[in-house]
């Protein structure tokens, strides 16, 4: 069992308390593109996601707890979460994950 | 009452340390009230819903409890329960809002004593300590595999809220914890 920092709660909180769900920052086509859609575009927005191996930004739902759903970024390898965020804000870059992986190590050194 | 699951309760466990008692005759409403309209409904209703997340506004007549960004949960004495309904009838007309009366849906049970922290924490990994888990701190977790809501009411005493459904099996699990351990 590990912690996950729960952005709404802005606390650490039991693995337990919380659901994956799925890819983050997918975008629903909205009410203009829906009725011009093949199924091959549903089918991508459906179903197709990056599946990648490291830093993957996806989505968690602390549902034994605040109720909402928050972004995070979690290496799928080391099962490490990099970093959490609210629901709406913008896809982290690159160097802001950098940024946060150091300073999860230089907290950790400090302990 | 017509909802007689769970309701073969009995009242109390007691050992010297710590008791469970149910929690009888409460009212409770849940509230989502977007938070753009949060000020202009604690006026309207005269309810102090507190701001932060985790945080609570104690009374013995009504209690409020924030559980989420726009979430509370209201718990009150059921002789207010009249005067709530009104007040709330009167808000869902103003404000574009949720309010559900789950008055039903919920068992409550007082936990106390000096091993009150100690008989939750077999079941609940959170920090109970009273600088981690002040007084008057609540949130909703997981006790075993039942979804609760954890309120500190005093140093020793906890206010534990289950769906009703559940009740049966943390009163089970808080029994055959006290039998064994306590
Ligand atoms: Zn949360």
């Amino acid at each position: 069992m590990f912690e996950i920092h729960c952005p709404y709660c802005n606390e650490k909180r039991a693995e337990i308390e919380f659901s994956y769900a799925g890819e983050a920052h997918i975008v629903r086509p909205n009410a203009k593109q829906q009725p011009v859609m093949s199924d091959e575009d549903w089918s991508r927005y459906m179903f197709i996601r990056d599946n990648i191996r490291g830093e993957h930004a996806e989505r968690w739902w602390h549902n034994a707890g605040c109720n909402m759903f928050f972004n995070a970024i979690r290496n799928t390898v080391t099962d490490k979460f990099v970093m959490t965020y609210k629901m709406g804000s913008p896809r982290r870059t690159a160097k802001q994950i950098d940024v946060a992986r150091e300073t999860n190590t230089a907290d950790k050194a400090k302990t | 009452m017509l909802f007689d699951q769970a309701v073969d309760i009995p009242e109390i466990f007691k050992s010297e340390r710590v008791s469970v008692t149910l929690i009888e005759g409460k009212a409770r409403y849940n509230l989502r009230v977007k938070a753009a309209d949060v000020t202009a409904f604690k006026k309207s209703t005269g309810l102090k819903l507190p701001s932060k997340i985790g945080s609570s506004s104690l009374s013995k007549v009504v209690s409020c409890l924030k559980l989420g960004p726009d979430e509370w949960l209201v718990i009150a004495n059921s002789t207010q329960q009249k005067k709530l309904d009104k007040v709330f009838e009167k808000a869902s007309k103003d404000f574009i809002c949720s309010i559900t009366d789950i008055s039903h849906r919920n068992i409550g049970f007082e936990v106390s004593g000096e091993l009150a922290a100690k008989l939750i924490n077999v079941g609940c990994p959170l920090d109970l300590s009273l600088t981690a888990f002040p007084v008057g701190k609540v949130t909703r977790t997981i006790f075993e595999s039942a979804q609760i809501m954890l309120l500190r009411t005093g140093e020793d005493s906890f206010h534990v809220e289950c769906w009703r459904s559940f009740a049966p099996y943390l009163r089970d699990y808080f029994k055959r914890v006290m039998t064994t351990r306590y």
